[in-house]
């Protein structure tokens, strides 16, 4: 396999739960790789935020999309070439806030992309702000006296709104991490993988996690249980908690064809 | 040959078959081999209001509706109220006598004989087919053939209807049809011709989310998805329609958005990305009046400078309104050829008139061009913003089919030539000037295609875009004053090595805008002197008459 570092300066702070994401993202490439897909077929999108320089961390295919609608991006990919395995970075704030509809509607369709989810429960980039995922009583510029909204809880969210593959991981959990994505884009339709990831700067969880992370050892037999773990208070349980076949966006479109690789020359076309 | 216009209107409620009767008729005409233009006015309301639907049909060239009538077809008291002074001398009426009352006009029991032959679901649109039918003289074989083509479902009620009143009609108009012509035709709206000539091009997908009148954009792409070759996907919304064809345009498909204003609106900084990440894409802004949700289901044309300056940020771009509905086909096909030639989004700027309105686009269809990348060389070296003479990159698309072993990387910051990001004053300069140069490009591609257009010949210089041409030429016929009608198509790059001739001189405007957007968008380009504007903003068009009267009328123009 090429090597997939880029020489761009890597400006996370030191000790960023997104050097964790990178790393064990690296490693599960080289895992989809060495199972027969190709390097060339991995396709990334991004949104803006601090997960998003990771953009420019790896030398492969994709686009640095707009804050928030990368994961709209990710399904224009893929519709236009089911080939490409498109795994979109999003932020919580990308993803829950600014761009919540995309994330709502690829798990409606179901549309075969994978989602990870960089939950820092902050807006790293902008200097720390609440983000959708922060608790009540998170103090940023923008809530000097504490956030008073309750945050969101993604896996519910994600489960109801249909996606069929969701799973949570550490990003000081390496080998858990990469695995978990590997899983997660092998998954034939909308998969997500909220990534537990302490910002240094604005909101350190490190001492939570490490204290709080449990590892499931077995997926959740029923949707009930699954929801009962992912908001269990008194762990944090990383792992796989749902996974499900259900017809693909994309397939049900138009089958096995591929508008980018069938396309009709104006010749052929009739009008 | 019979230069006389005839205009056949039918009124009634939303969901009465107005539309549909008329565009029976309308057909028939077609197929006669006559000119045959069709307007819709209807609300924003599915039952009830006050629909109605004009047909203005000759055997010379016609270009849009008038609204006065020939023969006049109410299916309610409405209709009549409303209708009942554009009656031309020696027109028509007939009315649906259980619902209205008039004193002059054929009084046509409709309800009644509904209630009478049909059981379940009745359909008063075939009584308005019926009485033009025995106007026209048509045979009762043909009514009953069009019955069957037409309305397909509940032939035999709707054969019933319609035969009872087209016996109770005793008078006859003599328009002079030679049935015996037959001749194919291709009767569509300015957005049908839209989606087929970017379907020529090659488009492969359009994405959208409802908003009249742009939503036909998406019910036609997705009616005829197998036979053009096309997928129509409508989006979570606007912002969503924009940022997934970005996503398949970066994959190698043609694409497509549209919306009227508020969806354009909402798709901005979309269209800034596509600026940035150098996406072709093609853009359509069908414009009713504003602002905000405003009229929904009318004309107008207030966002001229909303599209010229579309976005934020410096980009280029192109922008283009088509004056008739075979332009509308061409024009589509070229701006999404254009929109790859460069790597640019491109804007198609039309008006609910041109958008919904009928014409025969005929069946022999001009050379189009076809969307194509300038295609690069796929390998490690490969670099999405590479520096050239012109500004265009060459292109590849992701994927070990498409491009083996090339990293494909599209940004929405400002970034090197691979793609990465940078903001180093160096680097932002170099990708900025990148794009500028490409300024030249636009300008010369643009040049292969027709960017105006002039009708008639005349001491007097009217100047009008898009559909508001059409109203001015059919108001050219009427006016006892010779004017020329000057017709930028091309509106962004402006087409100055066509209309510099007119810098400086005195004109009249006419278009449909409150404060004269086109006629302050020609000051700027050519510093000519609008001696009048002749504006219309209540999201009706011109009564070509009426228009053809007002620029008689001007003084000292
Ligand atoms: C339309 C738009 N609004 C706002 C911004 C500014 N902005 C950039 S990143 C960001 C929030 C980032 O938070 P998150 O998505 O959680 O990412 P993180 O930095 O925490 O990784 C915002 C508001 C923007 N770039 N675009
Ligand atoms: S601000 Fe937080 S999320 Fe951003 S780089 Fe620093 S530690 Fe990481």
């Amino acid at each position: 396999m090429r090597d997939i570092n880029t020489d761009k300066e890597n400006t996370w702070c030191s000790g960023c739960g997104n050097f964790g994401i990178l790393n064990a993202f690296k490693k599960s490439v080289a895992m989809m790789v060495e199972a027969g897909i190709s390097l060339d077929d991995i396709v990334m999108t991004c949104g803006i935020g601090c997960h998003g320089k990771i953009f420019d961390y790896l030398n492969m295919s994709g686009m640095y999309g707009l804050h928030g609608r990368a994961l709209a991006s990710a399904q224009g990919i893929k519709l236009a070439n089911p080939d490409l395995k498109v795994i979109c970075f999003g932020g919580d704030g990308d993803s829950l806030g600014e761009g919540l509809e995309h994330t709502l509607f690829a798990a409606k369709r179901n549309m075969d992309i994978t989602l990870i989810l960089h939950n820092n429960g902050t807006y790293g980039l902008t200097t720390g702000q609440f983000s959708p995922l922060s608790p009540r009583g998170y103090k940023g510029l923008s809530t000097p006296k504490g956030s008073i909204e309750t945050p969101f809880r993604p896996i519910p969210l994600l489960l109801e709104a249909g996606a069929t593959f969701i799973a949570r991981s550490y990003s000081a959990r390496l080998d858990h991490l990469a695995h978990t994505i590997q899983r997660a884009v092998n998954h034939k339709g909308f998969s997500i993988v909220e990534v537990l990831q302490p910002c240094v700067t604005y909101y350190n969880t490190y001492s939570l996690y490490n204290k709080m992370v449990k590892e499931l050892e077995i997926v959740p037999y029923n949707r009930n249980l699954a929801l009962q773990l992912a908001t269990a208070e008194e762990a944090f349980y990383i792992g796989v908690f749902l996974e499900e076949t259900k017809p693909v966006y994309h397939e049900e479109l138009y089958g096995s064809h591929n508008p980018a690789m069938d396309r009709k020359a104006s010749a052929e076309r009739v009008i | 040959m019979d230069e006389r216009v005839f205009t056949i209107t039918v009124g009634g409620r939303a969901g009465e078959g107005v539309k549909k009767a008329a565009q029976v008729i309308a057909h028939i005409f077609c197929a006669a081999g006559w000119n045959v233009c069709q307007a819709d006015d209807y609300q924003s309301l599915i039952r009830g209001g006050h629909n109605f639907s004009t047909v203005s049909t000759s055997q010379t060239p016609v270009y849009c509706a008038h609204q006065n009538h020939d023969l006049l077809i109410c299916f309610d008291q409405r209709s009549i109220d409303k209708h009942l002074k554009r009656l031309k001398d020696g027109a028509l009426l007939f009315y649906n006598s259980d619902e209205a009352q008039c004193e002059q006009g054929i009084p046509i029991p409709m309800n009644s004989l509904m209630k009478k032959h049909y059981h379940g679901a009745s359909n008063v649109s075939l009584a308005a087919l019926a009485i033009f039918a025995a106007l026209a003289g048509m045979t009762q074989e043909q009514l009953q053939e069009q019955i069957v083509q037409q309305y397909r479902r509940d032939i035999e009620e709707n054969t019933a209807y319609a035969m009872e009143i087209y016996g109770m009609v005793s008078q006859r108009c003599d328009y002079g049809l030679d049935w015996s012509v037959n001749k194919p035709f291709h009767f569509v709206s300015g957005i049908q011709a839209i989606i087929l000539g970017a379907s020529k091009a090659g488009l492969d997908f359009f994405y959208g989310y409802p908003m009249t009148p742009a939503s036909s954009l998406l019910h036609y792409a997705a009616l005829k998805q197998e036979s053009l070759n096309l997928f129509a996907i409508h989006a979570e919304s606007e912002l969503a329609a924009i940022n997934m064809a970005l996503g398949s345009a970066m994959a190698g498909c043609r694409t497509a958005v549209g919306s009227s204003g508020g969806g354009f609106a909402l798709m901005q900084e979309g269209f800034s990305a596509a600026g940035m990440v150098e996406a072709p894409l093609l853009c359509i802004l069908s414009s009713r009046p504003g602002p905000a949700t405003g009229a929904s289901t009318y004309t107008a044309q207030e966002d001229l400078f909303f599209a010229l300056h579309q976005g934020h940020g410096e980009f280029g771009r192109v922008v283009a309104s088509p004056d008739s509905n075979n332009r509308a086909l061409s024009l589509s096909a070229e701006l999404l050829a254009l929109a790859w030639e460069l790597q640019i989004p491109t804007i198609l700027l039309t008006e609910k008139h041109l958008s919904e309105g009928m014409a025969d686009i005929g069946m022999n269809h001009p050379e189009l061009p076809e969307a194509k990348e300038l295609p690069g060389t796929a390998g490690a070296s490969y670099q999405r913003y590479a520096a050239t003479p012109n500004g265009v990159s060459p292109l590849v698309f992701p994927g070990h089919k498409c491009a083996p072993d090339t990293v494909v990387k599209w940004t929405t910051l400002e970034h090197l030539e691979n793609g990465v990001r940078s903001d180093s004053a160096a680097d932002i300069k170099a990708m900025k000037d990148k794009r500028g140069i490409k300024a030249k490009a636009i300008q010369e591609a643009c040049k292969r295609y027709q960017t105006t257009a002039e009708y008639g010949e005349g001491e007097l210089l009217v100047f009008a875009y898009g559909s508001t041409v059409l109203e001015l030429r059919e108001a050219q016929k009427y006016s006892q004053r010779p004017f020329k009608i000057i017709a930028p198509i091309y509106l962004e790059p402006f087409p100055h090595e066509k209309l510099e001739q007119y810098r400086g001189k005195e004109v009249v405007v006419v278009e449909h805008s409150q404060s004269g957007l086109f006629a302050q968008f020609l000051k700027i380009k050519l510093d000519v002197q609008v001696k009048h504007l002749i504006n219309k903003y209540d999201g009706r068009a011109f009564d070509p008459i009426e228009l053809a009267k007002q620029i008689e009328e001007l003084q000292d123009a």
